[in-house]
C-alpha cells in the first residue's frame, strides 16, 4: 500500500468498496447478528421481545437431551454413511479404473443416484421401505427373512436414513476417487511392477499414498454435507418415530421455524459450526502433514 | 405538443388496461385435495368478483412455518390463507389477520348455520371474527361392517370373549375386537385365506397429530389440558397415564410400522382392506365409498369413538384435531375481494365441496347434514344418512383442540413423549412427566399469565356451548 499514491489508493478503495459492502451485507452482518441472537432469548411467537441472556442458550443446549440425540444420529450418518460410501466408492473406483467395453456407460449409470433430485430419492426410498408393500421387504421375504420395520422402529429408522444416503452419495466418492486414480501416471505402476511389487504392494505403496489428498478432500466434502443432512430425514421419517431419527439440522429447523425460538436456534447453529470446523481442521491438518504429490 | 398527446394517450391506455385487469389474489394452503375448490371455481370467481387466483400448496406439516415466516416478515405474500384453527389465535393476536366483522353485514357468512365448535373456537379470537369455516374435522370410528356381520366370525368371537361381536363402544371392547381381528397371512378371515397380515386397528403415529388418538381416550377418562387455576399441565394425570397404557395395548394390534403413519398411511391401510377398524377424520368415510380410492366400497360402518362406561352409560369424547378455516392476511391487497372469495367457498359451494370424495373437506354446517342426497358417492341415500349420523354423533361430543399460541409446540412435544412410551423407550408415567415438563417450559416462554387468561377464556367458551 505504501507504494500507492493517495489518488491511486482512493481509486483502489472505490473499486473494492462494492465487494466489501456486499460481503458485509450478505455474509458478515448475518454472521455477527446471528451470533448476537444466540446470546438472546427471542421467541417470535408472541410479541417477539428480545432479551439478552448471555450464554443461556448455550447452557440450555448442553442439557437438551433431544439435541444430543440429534447429534448422535448425525454422527451415525458420518460414521456409517460416509465410511461405507468411502469403502464402496474406493472399491468401485478401482474396478472402474481399467479399460473394458462399455466402461463409459457403466460410469454414467453409477452416477445416476447422485443426479436424481434429493426429493425424488426420498420418495423412492419411502416406497422401497414400505413395510407391507415395499420391494425391499418382499425380497427379504423371498430369502426367508422376516420383514423389517424400516421406518416405524426407533432403533432402525436412523439406519434406514443412512442406507438411503449411502445409495445416493456413493457415486460421488466413485467419481472423485476415479478421477484421482486416473491422474496417477502409468509409469509408476510399471516401475513398481518392474521392481517386483505385487497388487497389494502397488496399492498400498504407490496408489493409496498418491490418492490420499483426493481421499481427504472427498471425505471432507461428504462429511460437511452429511453433517447437514435434512432432506432424507424430512422425506423418510420426519425425524420419527418421535424424535428417534432427528438430525441436528432437522432439529435446528424445528427449533427455528416450527417453534420459532430464534435465539436458541442460532446457538444451535453456532455449536454445529464449531463442530464442523473442528472436524474440517482435523482433515486439513492430515492433508497438510501427509500430502505426497 | 404532438409528442405530449401521444405520451398521454399511451399513459391513459396503460392505466385503463391496468385498472381493468382482475385483482390477483394469492392463496396458500396445504397442498393436495383440499386446495381443489380454489382451482374448480377459479373461472367463476374471476367472472363474479374480477379476481385471479394464484394457488400455492405447501406440505401439510409445513403450513404453519410457511405462513408464519411470511407474516412475521410482513412480505404481504399471501392474501387468502387456509389456516388450521390452532394457529389462528397466534396469528390473530399478533395482528397478522384481517378482522372480518366489517364485511359480515355486507355479505352474510351464515354463521348460524355453522355448528358451534367450528363457529366459535375455530373462527374467532378475542370476540372478533377472523376466518370463515372451510373444513369441519372430528374423529370418528370406521369399521368393516361386512366382517362384523359375518356369521363365522361372530361365532368365533362369542366363543372367545363370551359376548356378541358388535361395534366397540368402550375401550375394553375396542381392545377385544382389535385383538380378535389381528391375523397373520395364511390364517383365515371370514372364510378366506389371508394373503397378507391383517390388523385389528391402526392409528396416526407421527408426532404432529398422535396426541389426538391418545386424546380420544384421555378425554373419555375425564382428562383436561391444564389445571385452570394453576396452569399446571394435566396431561400426566391419572387419566393421561391410563390413556397411554390403553394405547400401548392397542399398539399390539396395529401394523408394526404404525409409528410412521400419517394421514395417508392410515387411510390406505384401511381402504386397502388390511385393517378392521380405524379412528379417522370424516373424509375417510367419503373416500371409502369411492371405488377409485377404496377396495372396501359398501363395507364400511361408522360410529362414535369408544369411551368408558359410567353409571350404565357410555361416556365418549371425539377429538376435533386439525379443521381448516379461511382467513385473510392483514396485508392483503384487497381484503374485500378476498372476503368475497372465502365467502363463496364457505357458503355458496361448501355443500358441493364437503360432499365429494375429491376433497378431504368435511361437513361443518347444519345444512351439510340436512342434505344426504348430495353425497352421491354412497350407494344410496340411506348409506349417506348413516355416514352423516356417525359424524354428527361424534361432533356432538367433540373434544376441542387447544388453540392457544404455541399449540403446535405443545402438541408436538406431547407427540414425542407418547411415541417414546409406545416404542417402549419410557414407561407411560415417565413419558408424560417429560411432556408435562416440556409444557411448563413452553408456558414460561409464551408467558404463563397470558396463556392462563387465554386458556380460561377458551374453557369458558367450550363450557358455554357444551363441549367441556
Amino acid at each position: 500500500m505504501g507504494g500507492l499514491r493517495k489518488r491511486d489508493w482512493w481509486m483502489a478503495f472505490l473499486f473494492v468498496l462494492p465487494v466489501v459492502v456486499i460481503l458485509l451485507a450478505i455474509s458478515i452482518f448475518p454472521m455477527v447478528y446471528s451470533f448476537y441472537l444466540s446470546l438472546c432469548r427471542w421467541d417470535i411467537g408472541m410479541g417477539g421481545q428480545r432479551t439478552f441472556i448471555g450464554a443461556g442458550n448455550y447452557l440450555r443446549l448442553f442439557s437438551d437431551a433431544r439435541f444430543f440425540n440429534s447429534l448422535k444420529n448425525t454422527g451415525r450418518v458420518l460414521l456409517f454413511g460416509v465410511g461405507t460410501q468411502f469403502a464402496l466408492g474406493l472399491s468401485l473406483a478401482l474396478l472402474l479404473n481399467r479399460s473394458f467395453r462399455g466402461r463409459s456407460l457403466v460410469v454414467t449409470l453409477f452416477l445416476l443416484p447422485m443426479m436424481i433430485s434429493p426429493v425424488v430419492v426420498g420418495c423412492i426410498w419411502k416406497i422401497i421401505y414400505h413395510y407391507q408393500y415395499g420391494p425391499l421387504n418382499y425380497l427379504l421375504n423371498l430369502l426367508g427373512i422376516r420383514s423389517v420395520n424400516w421406518l416405524g422402529s426407533g432403533s432402525i429408522s436412523p439406519y434406514s436414513i443412512v442406507l438411503a444416503d449411502i445409495w445416493e452419495w456413493t457415486p460421488f466418492m466413485v467419481i472423485t476417487l476415479l478421477a484421482g486414480l486416473q491422474a496417477i501416471p502409468d509409469d509408476l505402476y510399471e516401475a513398481a511392477r518392474v521392481d517386483g511389487a505385487n497388487r497389494w504392494q502397488i496399492f498400498s505403496g504407490v496408489v493409496f499414498p498418491l490418492l490420499r489428498p483426493v481421499v481427504i478432500i472427498a471425505i471432507l466434502i461428504r462429511v460437511m454435507d452429511a453433517f447437514k443432512i435434512f432432506d432424507l430425514v424430512v422425506l423418510l421419517t420426519m425425524g420419527g418415530p418421535g424424535q428417534a431419527s432427528e438430525s441436528v439440522a432437522f432439529y435446528n429447523y424445528l427449533t427455528g421455524f416450527k417453534y420459532f425460538s430464534m435465539g436458541y436456534a442460532s446457538a444451535m447453529s453456532y455449536v454445529q459450526l464449531a463442530v464442523i470446523v473442528a472436524i474440517a481442521n482435523v482433515f486439513l491438518r492430515s492433508f497438510k502433514g501427509r500430502a505426497v504429490v | 405538443m404532438r409528442k405530449f398527446l401521444l405520451f398521454l394517450f399511451a399513459f391513459v391506455l396503460l392505466a385503463s388496461v391496468a385498472y381493468a385487469s382482475p385483482v390477483k389474489l394469492v392463496v396458500v394452503g396445504d397442498a393436495g385435495h383440499n386446495l381443489k375448490p380454489f382451482e374448480w371455481y377459479a373461472k367463476d370467481l374471476k367472472e363474479k368478483f374480477d379476481v385471479e387466483l394464484e394457488v400455492i400448496g405447501v406440505p401439510f406439516g409445513e403450513l404453519y412455518e410457511k405462513e408464519k415466516v411470511e407474516l412475521i416478515a410482513g412480505t404481504g405474500a399471501f392474501d387468502i390463507m387456509i389456516v388450521f384453527p390452532k394457529f389462528l389465535a397466534e396469528f390473530a393476536a399478533n395482528g397478522w389477520l384481517y378482522p372480518l366483522d366489517e364485511f359480515v353485514a355486507k355479505l352474510d357468512p351464515k354463521l348460524d348455520d355453522v355448528t358451534p365448535g367450528y363457529r366459535d373456537f375455530y373462527c374467532k379470537y378475542g370476540g372478533k371474527l377472523y376466518a370463515l369455516p372451510y373444513d369441519g374435522d372430528v374423529l370418528s370410528l370406521y369399521y368393516r361392517k361386512d366382517l362384523l356381520e359375518n356369521e363365522e366370525e361372530r361365532k368365533a368371537f362369542k366363543e372367545k370373549y363370551g359376548y356378541d361381536l358388535k361395534v366397540p363402544e368402550t375401550w375394553d371392547e375396542y381392545l377385544d375386537v382389535a385383538e380378535f381381528f389381528t391375523r397373520k397371512a395364511g390364517e383365515k378371515l371370514a372364510g378366506e385365506v389371508l394373503q397378507r397380515d391383517f390388523y385389528g386397528t391402526a392409528y396416526y403415529g407421527q408426532k404432529d397429530q398422535i396426541f389426538a388418538w391418545w386424546g380420544n381416550i384421555f378425554a373419555s377418562l375425564g382428562g383436561v389440558y391444564f389445571d385452570e387455576e394453576t396452569m399446571e399441565p394435566a396431561i400426566n394425570s391419572e387419566a393421561g397415564v391410563k390413556a397411554l397404557e390403553i394405547m400401548k395395548e392397542i399398539h399390539k394390534y396395529c401394523p408394526p410400522d404404525v409409528l410412521a403413519y400419517g394421514y395417508e398411511e392410515l387411510k390406505d391401510v384401511f381402504l386397502n382392506g388390511d385393517c378392521f377398524m380405524v379412528i379417522q377424520w370424516p373424509c375417510v368415510g367419503k373416500k371409502g365409498a369411492d371405488p377409485a380410492q377404496s377396495k372396501i366400497v359398501g363395507k364400511i360402518g361408522v360410529s362414535h369413538v369408544p369411551g368408558v362406561k359410567k353409571d350404565g352409560e357410555i361416556y365418549y369424547r371425539a377429538m376435533m384435531p386439525c379443521g381448516r378455516v379461511l382467513a385473510i392476511a392483514a396485508q392483503s391487497k384487497d381484503p374485500w375481494k378476498a372476503y368475497q372469495v372465502i365467502h363463496y367457498l364457505s357458503v355458496v359451494t361448501s355443500l358441493d365441496d364437503v360432499s365429494t370424495p375429491e376433497t378431504g373437506l368435511d361437513p361443518y354446517r347444519y345444512s351439510h347434514f340436512a342434505h344426504p342426497e348430495a353425497y352421491e358417492m354412497f350407494a344410496n341415500v340411506e348409506d349417506a344418512k348413516i355416514y352423516l349420523a356417525g359424524v354428527q354423533k361424534n361432533m356432538e361430543k367433540g373434544y376441542p383442540e387447544m388453540v392457544l399460541p404455541g399449540t403446535v409446540e405443545y402438541e408436538e412435544t406431547l407427540g414425542v413423549a407418547l411415541t417414546k412410551a409406545l416404542a417402549g423407550e419410557l414407561d407411560p408415567k415417565s413419558a408424560l412427566d417429560e411432556a408435562a415438563q416440556a409444557w411448563r417450559d413452553i408456558l414460561e416462554r409464551f408467558g404463563k399469565e397470558q396463556q392462563k387468561a387465554l386458556y380460561q377464556e377458551l374453557v369458558k367458551g367450550w363450557k358455554a356451548v357444551g363441549l367441556w
